[in-house]
């Protein structure tokens, strides 16, 4: 009997969100069928990679990043860097310093510091808080107004501070909202729910349901890509079809997996870095074929080797 | 003269100003001369907005004048002064446009004037997020320039967005109030069309943060109503003029409220407030709710202080409903009869009782809402407990008229008193449900004569009251049922069906809290559920309730059951109090509850048990569910009911007797059914079983076949 193949059609689709400006723009989203089954339907533009930059600068960071980046001596430097990172779509700047327990930097440093960066590349920005609710809140709104007119994705609207941030950046100043959600697909609905009451239009809504590196709960993240999507497209859940952007690295490089010095790790678990950018690489794979439609890396290597997956599957 | 002609009047004398000073700079500068405010895109911005054109010289001015007159319509109908009063402030906008012509700054300190589009987008993102609670639009001179002066600060106490209009900007000059954006008093102008530029800043808001398209009046009336918490206070006397402005104030929303013995219009026009009553006046007539962001007392508040005990020797006073007459109540009231945010102590204070006395106490918390339903009532009581053991040094227990306070000497030193106590309940309830509660006050009683008419002529009969119909509610007696999916976090796929009969499994959630939990949070994790579609009313299968259970288990369940253990059960997600399995030998059921570690005649403990009744899976022969639901007519009705249950653990058992008595007697007229019932201190082996429920003669045993 000869083989016949039956495309599994869903009468739904991702939301299509643009981010950035002029020829470099970018879409998030748009397919209609499960994360890489071409045969079945349209991928869209594909799964994108952003490249992570932070305030702190490169001291803290794996040799392969500070190598990559050597010579930059500002943040604009680096930036401009980032946006040239082969395999990258999109930069990201972690605004991890104002973090009210760590270095605790002024918003009005941090929002010099988002202006810096977006005025010295012409790549896509997606700006990240410091994961502290009050301090986001106040942040990213000066940000989204201080970036007026980039269309820049600011992330880190949350449960507790969506209406600041989907205000300012949802309505105020035109861009893209992110709203993070606890890896549950209700919370996540919930917010998205909430945000278009506001009056955020869906179409600028992009969804960070939680991250996690592999291996460490990571299941739950998996299972609730595997939800939202399902729900988005078998269901044609409108508060559920907006595109998935995931953290990797943020949550990748931080585990002891990555950070243990070849001394004092285990035997056989080989040089660190090497290590790093295993995880870095296997926790975006699964993201993606789970469902993500970005990820969120910062080693040149990890990039180069996502970019390459994506470009074979896609 | 009516209000009508009072606006129509007024309307056209502002349309005769209007048109003469647009006509006379036609003359001096020419029709083709631009117009515009500086720092907008949307000029002229209230014209624009309602028409979707725009105006860029004299000449386009003109035009638009001709627009505006189709507004004013003459029948003496609401909509018809609704509009004028729309005219009126376009005109007002036309006015104060002209100020603009060669000049960006007509207006010097400390008038603001008109405000660019940044400034609308600074405070438009506090404004939608509600901290920004409301915008009083003051117009006017107040009887003196000390009441004027108090009632602005009351507003910018609040944290609203104060703009002044005409005599109060001096008033508040003389009584040094600060002003300026940053404190959040923006006085605009003397003239009464400076109001034109506080109506620009909703009507941008509108265009910015609403997505409304210029030239969609209707959408725009909309947005301003639902979304723009503006409201209007003018000081007598009003002249026409006035009073069309206040028309359009009206048109977009806004309510008028003022001291002025004028006409009056239900939730529109409020007049004969006295000054000091305004700002309260106002917040209710506009639906706004002031966020309290500190509890205001002498101690510490928080959940770092709920496990805290106070000791016999550190104690100051006890209150102990268990020996004396005590009492805590929510009732709800009429509005009219509640004052938000007032106390009253009966009787003497803390500091007039020796020290280490027993005492009495009633506190009688009385709440009024529009969406306020008595049902709430105990849903508001019951969180007491946690709010008064937020605060340090105080011990609470029990509830109703069980209660037991104590209240430590460091607390009583450091200066709490019965008004804190009050101030504690105050703040809790208004900030948690601020959705149904618009005023609130709080009276409490220390006589004992007062304490002992209030538990027994007033708290008893409503407790009893309460308890009949939570009682006496069955599942056919509602409309809707309610979802309940907060355990879908770790449980994907579960969803409860709350009923009257049927509470959740976790035992928590009754029929009224998940009432309660939709009310204060519409898009939370109850949902109401219709019941209008019976498929099977033997089972308690409906189609509206399947569909249900399918969008919330996101398809991952098709169809459940209310009443059968056998037939499509409702999942669990594994917060189960109970566990209900069947028990083959006897034909019928064993429960386990968590407490019991034991082994039960099933041949599994509950945690065994629980591993194949959790995770959101149906698994026909078992069925997790709250204790409560036992003793319910609706037990696995399907199957015969409660007559099936031949095995519970003893100190279960004893929680449920009275009630699982009642309903067998009820049902099938046994007497002392939970005496048929085995516990583990007869037998947990199934065959000894069988023989013990013969020698009882449990009906179980010559029911159907359950399999």
């Amino acid at each position: 009997m000869p083989f016949n193949r039956k495309a599994h059609k869903f009468n739904a689709s991702i939301n299509e969100v643009e981010i950035g400006t002029g020829d470099k723009a970018i879409k998030l989203g748009g397919e209609n069928t499960f994360p890489f089954y071409s045969f079945d339907g349209s991928l869209g533009s594909g799964p994108k990679i952003g490249v992570e930059i932070t305030d702190l600068g490169l001291d803290a960071e794996p040799e392969g990043v500070k190598a990559y980046y050597a010579g930059c001596n500002t943040i604009g430097e680096i930036a401009k860097k980032a946006a040239e990172m082969p395999g990258g779509d999109f930069v990201v700047l972690r605004l991890a310093g104002g973090d009210p327990n760590g270095a605790n930097k002024s918003v009005d440093d941090l929002v010099a510091v988002a202006k810096e960066v977006a005025d010295a590349i012409d790549t896509p920005l997606v700006v990240e808080g410091c994961k502290n609710v009050e301090k986001d809140a106040d942040l990213l709104a000066k940000v989204a107004g201080a970036l007026q007119g980039k269309n820049i994705l600011v992330m880190s609207a949350k449960e507790e501070n969506y209406k600041a941030i989907g205000a300012a950046a949802g309505l105020a100043y035109g861009q893209k909202v992110g709203a993070e959600s606890a890896v549950d697909i209700n919370l996540a609905k919930q917010l998205n729910v909430v945000m278009t009451q506001l009056g955020v239009p869906a179409s600028s809504i992009v969804m960070n349901t939680g991250s996690a590196a592999v291996g460490y709960g990571f299941d739950y993240t998996i299972s609730t890509f595997d939800r939202v999507r399902a729900a988005a497209l078998g269901q044609d859940d409108k508060m559920l079809q907006m595109p998935i952007i995931t953290p990797v690295a943020s949550e990748t490089w931080a585990v002891k997996e990555s950070t243990a010095a070849e001394e004092d790790a285990d035997e056989g678990w080989g040089p660190v870095e090497a290590r790093g950018i295993s995880m870095e690489v296997q926790t975006a794979t699964a993201c993606l074929v789970s469902g993500s439609d970005a990820v969120i890396l910062k080693h040149p290597e990890s990039v180069k080797t996502i970019s390459r997956l994506i470009r074979e599957l896609v | 003269m009516t209000l009508f002609d009072v606006i129509f009047q007024g309307n056209d004398a502002v349309y005769g100003l209007t048109e003469k000073a647009v006509d006379d700079a036609i003359a001096k500068y020419g029709a083709d001369k631009k117009v515009g405010f500086p720092g907008t895109a949307y000029s002229i911005p209230c014209y624009y907005a309602v028409t979707g054109t725009k105006v860029g010289t004299l000449g386009e001015l003109k035009d638009a004048l001709a627009v505006v007159k189709t507004l004013m319509t003459r029948e003496a109908k609401l909509n018809d002064a609704l509009m004028s009063g729309v005219a009126t402030a376009l005109l007002a906008e036309f006015i104060e446009v002209l100020k603009y012509i060669d000049n960006d700054t007509p207006y010097e300190a400390p008038y603001t004037g008109h405000l660019p589009d940044p400034v609308i987008r600074e405070l438009g993102v506090p404004l939608v997020t509600g901290d920004i609670p409301g915008v009083p639009v003051i117009i006017g001179a107040a009887p003196t320039a000390e009441e004027g002066a108090a009632l602005v600060k009351s507003y910018q106490e609040q944290g609203q967005l104060v703009t002044l209009v005409g005599g109060i900007i001096d008033q508040c000059a003389e009584q040094k109030v600060k002003m300026g954006a940053n404190v959040r008093v923006i006085p605009l102008g003397k003239d009464i069309t400076a109001v034109a530029h506080v109506v620009s800043v909703a009507i941008r808001a509108a265009l910015i943060f609403g997505n409304i398209k210029p030239g969609d009046a209707a959408g725009l009336m909309a947005y301003t109503k639902e979304r723009v918490p503006a409201f209007v206070n003018a000081f007598a006397p009003l002249n026409e003029v006035i009073v069309a402005a206040g028309a359009g104030a009206i048109a977009l929303g806004f309510p008028v409220i003022t001291n002025e013995d004028t006409f009056a219009v239900p939730e529109c026009l409020i007049p004969k407030v006295p000054v000091e009553k305004m700002n309260a006046a106002s917040l209710e007539a506009r639906n706004i709710k002031i966020k309290i962001t500190k509890v205001d007392i002498p101690v510490s508040f928080g959940s770092a202080f709920e496990g805290e005990i106070v000791r016999r020797g550190d104690m100051q006073v006890e209150f102990d409903g268990s020996r004396v007459d005590c009492c805590e109540l929510v009732h709800m009231k009429d509005p009219s009869e509640v004052e938000d945010h007032a106390f009253e102590l009966i009787g003497p204070d803390f500091d007039e009782f020796p020290v280490g006395s027993k005492q009495s106490i009633a506190y009688v918390v009385e709440v009024a809402g529009k969406n306020m339903q008595a049902d709430f009532e105990p849903v508001f009581e019951r969180k007491f407990h946690s709010y008064l053991n937020c605060i340090e040094g105080l011990m609470h227990t029990g509830q109703r008229d069980m209660i037991r306070i104590r209240i430590s000497k460091d607390t009583f030193n450091a200066g709490f008193r019965a008004k804190d106590l009050a101030e504690v309940l105050y703040t809790q309830i208004k900030n948690e449900f601020a959705a149904v509660v618009d005023k609130c006050q709080v009276k409490i009683y220390t006589k004992p004569e007062d304490c002992t008419r209030i538990r027994h002529e007033i708290a008893i009969p409503m407790f009893d009251k309460r308890d009949e119909r939570l009682s006496s509610m069955t599942d056919e007696a509602v409309d809707v049922y309610y979802s309940c999916i907060m355990c879908q976090a770790f449980s994907p796929s579960h969803v409860c069906i709350v009923t009257p009969e049927r509470l959740g499994l976790c035992g928590a959630v009754s029929w009224f809290d998940a009432k309660a939990t939709h009310e204060l949070d519409p898009n939370g994790p109850c949902q109401v559920v219709t019941k209008e579609r019976p498929i099977d009313e033997r089972i308690g299968e409906y189609e509206d309730v399947n569909e249900a259970v399918k969008k919330f288990s996101q398809g991952a369940l098709d169809d459940v059951s209310l009443y059968s253990i056998m037939e499509k059960p409702m999942t669990s997600c594994g917060c189960f109090e109970c566990i209900c399995g069947i028990e083959p030998f006897s034909n019928g059921v064993c429960i386990a509850n968590r407490e019991y570690a034991g082994q039960t005649p099933l041949g599994m403990t509950f945690s065994e048990l629980a591993s194949m009744t959790g995770g959101g899976v149906q698994t026909p022969g078992f069925m997790g569910h709250g204790k409560h639901f036992i003793a319910s007519k609706k037990f696995m009705k399907a199957e015969g009911g409660i007559a099936r249950i031949v095995w519970m653990p003893k100190d279960l058992k004893d929680q449920v007797a009275d009630a699982v008595n009642k309903t067998a007697k009820e049902l099938y007229g046994i007497d002392n059914f939970c005496d048929m019932i085995a516990d583990e201190t007869v037998t947990t082996d199934p065959e000894e079983l069988v023989a013990w429920l013969t020698e009882k003669g449990h009906p179980a045993l010559s029911m159907d076949p359950m399999m």
